[in-house]
């Protein structure tokens, strides 16, 4: 697998993370975009005290978390390369900690937060192979 | 001839290891804070949802007509349907944000009536909770006792609809508690709820709240409001009433 394919399918990952957390974001500001369905707990975990942290949505952060993604991957240096990997370790330990809230705390599911958690996974693999590649591109 | 400028040394793969080492310990740090935050800010209430324990919501609808499921006069030209399920978080934001200013707008002055469509898909406390407002308009005060419901909602299925939360409930709106259990459980409701779940179904209801206008004895019509707050459902309402 080349280097460029690397980027490009961080690219891929990066826009479906910003389609997800960016919905996430828009119901925050507008929940009359949100009805309550029988299919799950978005507007619970939408409502808790855990959506927001210091008067910013949790979603507005993924929402600026996966924009940084995609510049960086844009920008593609040596220290760009550095910083999508600490943005994936993040991303991927907060999931971590929201999955854990929505299980044992708020006791209630959202589907688009599980979402934007499953298209963490990529993005940390496909971080993960790109920065061993140009690790092995020096050694 | 000046000397060629030198090509820097290209960076070690231990040093670039180093830093991706520091990157991964600089996230992992920022992960700590974030949580941390988080726990401080919110980890208070340990539901995680706000919940307040105010009964006594009788006093917006003091003077306005109650029948049944029904608020405001008869001989008003507009009735909003509002399908609602008593869990519903987005219902509870709506009764706390426009409903107020469309009872004090366009419901005491006798333009406009509301009708509760009360659905229970989210589970056996929506089921709970709505029988006995239903049984509440039995006795003319299932608006005040709705208002209390969500006053006091608690998470999804936690088992929040307590007989002792609807009998404090009960007493607060001045309902005879006995009669009211009795009503609640009686085929009468069942056949309502039965009733609402069909004219659901039939209208398309996606989930709650769903609102529908009717103007008169026409077709209602469902809208759907810009935001939960009165300076959304005004254009709508006014609309309707100019016909």
């Amino acid at each position: 697998m080349t280097d460029r394919a690397l980027r490009a399918g961080l690219a891929v990952v990066a826009v479906a993370g910003i389609a997800v957390a960016g919905y996430l974001t828009y119901v925050h500001y507008q929940p009359d975009a949100l009805i309550c369905t029988s299919s799950g707990g978005c507007e619970t975990v939408q409502e808790s005290d855990y959506a927001e942290l210091a008067g910013i949505p949790v979603a507005l952060l993924g929402l600026i978390a996966w924009v940084a993604v995609l510049a960086l991957v844009v920008w593609d240096s040596e220290l760009a390369r550095t910083l999508v990997a600490a943005i994936a370790l993040g991303a991927a330990g907060f999931a971590i900690y929201l999955i854990v809230l929505q299980a044992f705390v708020i006791d209630a599911w959202c589907i688009w937060c599980l979402v934007n958690d499953l298209v963490i996974v990529p993005l940390l693999a496909v971080t993960t192979v790109w920065r061993a590649w140009s690790l092995r591109e020096v050694d | 001839m000046p000397p060629k400028p030198r090509k820097p040394p290209p960076r070690r793969p231990d040093a670039r290891k180093r830093n991706l080492l520091i990157a991964a310990g600089a996230a992992a740090a920022v992960v700590a804070a974030l949580v941390v935050v988080s726990i401080v800010v919110a980890g208070g209430d340990d539901s995680g949802t706000t919940t307040t324990t105010n009964g006594g919501s009788a006093a917006l609808f003091d003077g306005i007509t109650q029948e049944g499921a029904e608020l405001g006069s008869q001989s008003a030209p507009v009735t909003m349907i509002q399908f609602e399920d008593l869990q519903c978080p987005i219902c509870r934001a709506y009764q706390e944000d426009g409903f107020p200013g469309i009872v004090d707008e366009y419901v005491r002055p006798g333009k406009v009536k509301l009708r509760f469509a009360g659905l229970a898909f989210l589970g056996q406390d929506s089921e709970k909770a709505l029988r006995y407002a239903l049984a509440a308009g039995k006795q003319g005060k299932l608006w005040p006792y709705v208002a209390d419901l969500y006053a006091n909602q608690g998470d999804e299925n936690s088992g929040w609809v307590t007989d002792d939360l609807l009998e404090r409930l009960a007493g607060e709106n001045g309902l005879d508690w006995s009669r009211l259990k009795t009503d609640a459980a009686s085929a009468e409701v069942t056949q309502e709820i039965d009733a609402t779940s069909a004219e659901a179904a039939r209208r398309q209801v996606p989930g709650t709240p769903t609102f529908f206008v009717q103007i008169g004895d026409g077709e209602p019509y469902v809208v759907q409001p810009s935001s939960l707050s009165i300076d959304a459902f005004r254009p709508i309402l006014d609309d309707a009433l100019d016909g």
